[in-house]
């Protein structure tokens, strides 16, 4: 069962919105598009034989948050000594393939291919990380908030020197 | 003929005149002199790969990533990929991944369970002990003639110490037990406290940097954490920027490096003490109610960190991470690393541990983020022409300061204080006796 065209209007523009917001490095409005009991998970790939499932660990991650350890992440980003993102990378995130279903206790499973544009310094060489993003989102007051998320990366060996970005 | 016969190729020939002497003439590791060119010079990796890769023990798994008969894990030693496979009869065994017939890769996942690898160009098929023992249409198309005994996969010698699996194509040459020396101590106090094991897959990534920036790093390199890791105490992680400076530098032989931060009180619960003193003898786990932190790299690329630099949940928690430094080019390095945790510690201790290893380090780490940044730096400044024709790294911190010769448990030449570069000269003065003999 997909949502109706206005939830998915609605959901669409929360996350372009949430994508501007990361690439023009506004952390402190990006924390607040979260709940405050917000999980944030990126599993690492496997590569496996065709029927090994799953290919994705929950064992080890590349993320495995809260609230606390997002806003240290994005306290230390503010430092004068985050020498891995500053100078800032560029970044691009797309969006795309948004899928909108309801999900447990009246909150919203959302799920979407975000496709992130990484440039930093002065080569064109460039990184480009591909996602899928699992997310339950939930209504707070007249907004939407991501409870949850869940981010399938496509490299067993990632072609990104750090993770010094969010997804 | 010996089947695991392998001169004129891995033992390759010496390194070019030209390079060998430039290495000799610019090159002074006891006095702190390192050549930038090392570092980014494709005639040096190629050399590395014989001269270091195919003759040094190197780590390839942790015992518990194949606990059951049948499981195996695909891992790389230098460039060479290799298959990690514990048999029937329980033996970890180790085999380069590639047909006997024409070369193609067996094996193509990152891990799995079987008994035997089947290639997938025309079939041949081998038991996981390396014996070849399926031929499609065998006698069709050979007859009688093909000699399968000379077709075992190639199998570098293989040991393990304390859950730790390590291969070498050196045939002659030290025991594991002999390369790895008095190193053992320090593996011992972090890999015998408990029965230890990793947790889930290694995380893996890629950074453009040689591989020698991070092993150097992490056998000698405490300075570097109050300028490059400044943001830690910045945000309140640690109480100052000195975290780093407090303890010991330890230069073990075969260029094998550890340094040990101390602090006046017992970073562990007393629990998690408890388990430690049952396993360890007396000193080892007495070492335990002052250790703040350990790093350490076995030469050539292999490295452990323990480490308390995060308070998660206002708790101060240690973590043990081990990782490779992947050769996959003069300027690239695939970093592999895993978390090691004590299986019977209680399920906070090793929550708290993983929480507070994702927050800080792999490839989203708040400390190794900033690693990566100068290790990546560093190399694309060794490319440029004068750096290549004209730089030397200095690594003279401590020359001339003498080791300890009482007051410390431990084996090896031991220095008091970590900030301290013995260990990387040691390092590079292993890296050069291995590239010139």
């Amino acid at each position: 069962m997909s949502a109706g065209p206005d939830v998915y209007h609605e959901i669409t523009q929360f996350l372009y919105r949430e994508a501007e917001l990361l690439d023009s490095g506004r952390f402190d409005e990006w924390l607040d598009l979260l709940t405050d009991d917000i999980t944030y998970h990126m599993p690492v790939r496997i590569n496996r034989e065709r029927g090994d499932y799953p290919d994705a660990s929950e064992a080890m991650e590349h993320f495995s948050e809260d609230r606390v350890t997002l806003r240290l992440r994005v306290e230390r980003l503010k430092t004068d000594f985050a020498w891995a993102e500053d100078p800032p990378s560029r970044t691009r995130r797309f969006v795309s393939n948004v899928r909108v279903s309801p999900g447990p206790d009246g909150a919203t499973d959302v799920r979407s291919y975000l496709l992130i544009y990484r440039n930093r310094g002065d080569t064109p060489a460039v990184e480009i990380l591909s996602a899928e993003r699992r997310d339950v989102l939930v209504r707070v007051g007249r907004v939407w908030k991501i409870r949850r998320r869940t981010i399938i990366v496509d490299q067993a060996s990632l072609g990104a020197k750090n993770l010094a970005i969010f997804f | 003929m010996d089947v695991n016969d392998r001169r004129g190729t891995h033992d390759g020939a010496r390194i070019d005149p030209a390079l060998r002497a430039r290495l000799i003439a610019s090159m002074k590791p006891a006095d702190g002199a390192v050549p930038a060119f090392i570092f980014s010079s494709p005639d040096v990796y190629d050399a590395e790969l014989q001269r270091i890769f195919a003759r040094s023990w190197l780590f390839v798994a942790h015992e518990s990533e194949v606990p059951e008969p049948g499981d195996y894990v695909t891992r790389y030693m230098g460039e060479d990929p290799v298959i990690v496979t514990r048999a029937e009869d329980g033996q970890v065994r180790v085999f380069l991944n590639m047909c006997r017939h024409r070369g193609m890769r067996l094996c193509r996942a990152d891990m799995g369970n079987t008994s035997h690898f089947r290639c997938p160009y025309h079939g041949f098929t081998y038991d996981n002990s390396g014996r070849l023992v399926g031929v499609p249409f065998h006698k069709e198309a050979y007859g009688d003639r093909l000699d399968r005994d000379a077709l075992r996969l190639f199998q570098p010698r293989c040991d393990s110490h304390a859950g730790l699996i390590f291969a070498t194509w050196a045939d002659e040459g030290p025991s594991l037990a002999e390369y790895l020396g008095d190193a053992r101590w320090y593996l011992d106090v972090l890999f015998r406290r408990a029965t230890m094991e990793v947790v889930g897959p290694p995380q893996r990534w890629v950074a453009d940097a040689n591989w020698k920036l991070a092993a150097d790093n992490f056998a000698s390199d405490a300075y570097h954490t109050a300028t490059t890791h400044a943001s830690i105490a910045a945000i309140g992680l640690t109480p100052s920027i000195a975290f780093g400076k407090d303890g010991y530098q330890i230069s073990l032989a075969h260029g094998h490096g550890c340094g040990l931060g101390i602090s006046p009180q017992p970073m562990v619960p007393e629990e998690v003490l408890a388990l430690y003193a049952r396993h360890l003898p007396p000193e080892q786990a007495a070492l335990w109610r002052q250790i703040k932190n350990l790093h350490a790299t076995l030469f050539p690329n292999f490295s452990l960190l323990l480490t308390s630099a995060a308070g998660i949940e206002g708790k101060r928690i240690m973590h043990t991470t081990i990782r490779l430094w992947q050769p996959r080019g003069p300027d690239k390095v695939e970093i592999w690393s895993w978390l090691v945790v004590e299986r019977d510690a209680p399920d906070e201790w090793r929550a708290l541990s993983r929480k507070a290893y994702i927050l800080t380090f792999g490839p989203s780490g708040i400390f190794e983020q900033d690693d990566t940044e100068n290790w990546t730096n560093i190399t694309a400044n060794t490319r440029g022409a004068i750096a290549r024709r004209a730089a030397t790294f200095n690594y003279t911190m401590g020359v001339g300061q003498e080791p300890l010769v009482q007051g410390f448990p431990g084996p090896g030449r031991v220095i008091d204080t970590k900030f301290q570069e013995a260990n990387a000269r040691n390092f590079y003065g292993r890296w050069l006796e291995m590239m010139l003999a």
